[in-house]
Parts: structure tokens; C-alpha cells; sequence
């Protein structure tokens, strides 16, 4: 049996985990509040754009601004969303595994944004060609991840969406294909007296321009809102597997609690039974 | 027996619209970003720059959709004018409504 300080040294140890663990729990709960509200925020901003593009498009295919001259790459760009560092419970495992079963070393590019994501491939041997940092503030410029994918014909996206505090899911869509499927509800008949034309609009520079920047825009909005749904996914996952690991070190701390009140009884016991043999032995001597 | 019905209560806005010049006609304008409210409230025109130039926008305007390009957007609101400067934005006008859509 292992001696007394020694467990007591451990339960320590333990109970440092569960403040650590409580402390991030609180943190990732504070965050979780604070990125629920701007998500929420952000997605009126959204429809409201996304409203006006559903009324202005005509051209169903949506094909990332580009102009007719440029030829794309012939290759599927596979984009992942991935937190930016560990404790973040096993959603960016879940993405990774996702993201395997679709993934073929020669039709895809990968595209990773968040270091975790990188770190996770690389165990994975799967090699990565562009990467950039998970943004942290609310602001997020776009416009260099638009820029590589523009170059591609086709471009699939990766990323983890809140569904509670308790379930987070791992969703894969084609970029175009999302965009599209807006678009595709701008179906005549459904907009009525809505209609953004040259007939009951003007436009500046020409409608065509602002078609065009809109289409730009509402890609730029499409990662945006990705990336804001990760953040928040992410968030709840790490709170999730902090309650976790608060929850098996508390459990822990009390096992060895007890472990130690036994091994301290135990010691007790030992010292008594040395004792009573001694006092018969002297009891014994002094007979004789 | 006659139904009560409540009384219509303007908002705030209104009221003071009404104090500031009741019969100068004004419009709704919001100036947002995803995560920033600019301004929202009744003004009396909003002046910004796109590609062709400086223009203005007064009450009951045409239908109108323009990119704006980086510039100071002027609105005369009630209390007088606010400025905000803009980077990359997109205006919508409808139903003497502006909406600018900053950082998209």
C-alpha cells in the first residue's frame, strides 16, 4: 500500500486540476454567452443581404466573381475550420475524420485555418497548402482566403456548427453549392413586388457591377458566418469537455481522498498491532 | 357598446421628429456592420460618395442599390450631423428606407 503522503500529495495535485478545470469551464460558459449574442447579431446582418441578393441574382450557377477569361484549377479545394489551440474537447477530431473520408491526395488541395487543424493533419501524414490563423476579433478580413478560392473550380468547406451547449455537429458543404441554393430561391413568382430590376431600381455604377460585387459579397459573408458558427461550436465543445474533466477530477480527488483516510487508518492500525506486540512481549519478560 | 381600442403611441423617434420640424419630411436610415450598429434612427438626407461621385440621398428617393466607395458618410440627422467613415459598403434604398451595409 502506498503511504499516506503520498496520496495526500496526489489529492493535491487533483484538486489543482479541478480548479483549473472550473476555471476554464467558467471561461469557455463566458465566451459561449458572448459568442452566441454576436453570432445572433450578426445573422440579422446577413439576412438582411442575403434578401437583397435573392431578389437581384439571375444567373443560378454562382461561379466566386469570376470573370469568363480565367480558367480555375481542376482541383476540389477542401477548406477546414479547425480551433486555433488544444482543449477543445473532440470536435476538431470529429472534422478531421470527416474531412478523411472525402479527402483524395490528388484532387484535393487543403486549405486549414486554425493552428489545431494543422497540428491534427500532420498526425494524420496529409499534407496542407495554404493555412491561415483563426480570427479572434469580430472583424474578419476574408478577402486573402477569396483570393485562393476564386482560383479553384470547386470548393468544399469543412466546419463545426452549435446545435446546444451539449451537441456541436461537423458539417461539409460545397461553397458554390451553398450560395446557389440562396440564390435558387429568388424564384420569380416567390419575390413579387420585391424584385430588385433595372425596371423598378437604380443602379451605381450599373447593375451588373453591383450583381457582381454582390455575388462577392455574399461569399465574403458565407466564411464569415462559417468561421462565427466554429468559434461558437468550438467555445461549447471546450466547455463541454472542461465540465468533463472537472467531473472525473473531482470523482478522482474523492477515490483518493478516500484512499488516503484508508492508507492514514492503515498506519494507525500498523503502529497499534507493533505496539500491543511489543507491551506483550515486555508483559511477557517482566513474567518471567 | 363601443370597443376600447388603445391609442396609437409614436415611437421615439417620431416624437422627436415631430418637435425637431413637423413638416419637413425625413427617412429611415440604419448604417450597420455584423457587428456594429452605426446609426440607426430618422435623419433628414445622408450624403456618400460612390464610383460616379458625391450624392446625396433625401426623403422619398427612388428605389436605389450603389457600392460605395471608402469615404465619410454624412447624415443630418435631428440633433444634428454625424459622420461615419466607411471603408467598403453597399446601399440599399426602398420605401424611404436607407440601409447601408458597411464591410461587405
Amino acid at each position: 500500500m502506498r503511504r499516506p503522503l503520498e496520496i495526500k500529495a496526489e489529492e493535491a495535485a487533483a484538486r489543482s486540476v479541478v480548479s483549473l478545470t472550473s476555471a476554464l469551464e467558467s471561461i469557455s460558459s463566458m465566451q459561449i454567452a458572448k459568442t452566441k449574442n454576436k453570432v445572433l447579431i450578426s445573422n440579422q446582418f446577413f439576412e438582411e443581404v442575403w434578401n437583397i441578393y435573392k431578389q437581384i441574382r439571375v444567373d443560378v450557377l454562382f461561379n466566386y466573381g469570376r470573370t469568363v477569361n480565367q480558367t480555375p484549377i481542376e482541383k476540389e479545394l477542401l477548406i477546414l475550420i479547425t480551433a486555433k489551440g488544444g482543449l477543445s474537447g473532440d470536435i476538431d477530431n470529429r472534422l478531421i475524420r470527416k474531412f478523411m473520408e472525402h479527402y483524395n491526395e490528388n484532387k484535393n488541395d487543403v486549405l486549414v485555418i486554425g493552428h489545431h487543424g494543422t497540428t491534427k493533419l500532420k498526425q494524420a501524414h496529409v499534407d496542407y497548402k495554404y493555412y491561415f490563423d483563426l480570427p479572434e476579433h469580430d472583424y474578419i478580413n476574408v478577402d486573402p482566403l477569396m483570393e485562393i478560392i476564386k482560383k479553384y473550380a470547386k470548393s468544399r468547406i469543412f466546419y463545426q456548427n452549435y446545435i446546444s451547449l451539449s451537441q456541436q455537429e461537423i458539417i461539409e458543404v460545397d461553397l458554390s453549392e451553398v450560395v446557389s441554393s440562396k440564390g435558387r430561391t429568388a424564384d420569380l413568382s416567390t419575390i413579387g413586388d420585391d424584385m430588385v430590376s433595372e425596371k423598378t431600381y437604380i443602379f451605381e455604377p450599373s447593375s451588373y457591377a453591383v450583381a457582381a460585387y454582390l455575388e462577392n459579397s455574399i461569399l465574403r459573408l458565407t466564411i464569415s458566418q462559417f468561421i462565427y458558427d466554429s468559434r461558437l461550436a468550438q467555445v461549447a465543445s471546450r466547455f463541454k469537455a472542461m465540465s468533463a474533466a472537472k467531473e472525473r477530477s473531482i470523482s478522482n480527488a474523492a477515490g483518493l481522498h478516500t484512499e488516503y483516510n484508508r492508507a492514514k487508518r492503515n498506519q494507525v492500525d500498523t503502529r497499534l498491532k507493533e505496539s500491543m506486540s511489543g507491551l506483550k512481549k515486555l508483559r511477557a519478560g517482566g513474567a518471567q | 357598446m363601443a370597443e376600447d381600442t388603445p391609442a396609437e403611441v409614436p415611437s421615439e423617434t417620431e416624437q422627436l421628429a415631430a418637435v425637431a420640424d413637423p413638416k419637413k419630411p425625413t427617412i429611415d436610415i440604419k448604417v450597420y456592420a455584423p457587428f456594429k450598429v452605426y446609426y440607426e434612427g430618422v435623419g433628414y438626407s445622408l450624403s456618400a460618395v460612390n464610383e460616379t461621385g458625391p450624392f446625396d440621398v433625401l426623403p422619398k428617393h427612388h428605389n436605389f442599390l450603389c457600392m460605395l466607395v471608402p469615404c465619410d458618410l454624412k447624415i443630418q440627422t435631428l440633433e444634428g450631423e454625424k459622420i461615419i467613415k466607411i471603408s467598403r459598403a453597399l446601399m440599399h434604398v426602398k420605401a424611404n428606407r436607407v440601409v447601408v451595409f458597411v464591410d461587405v
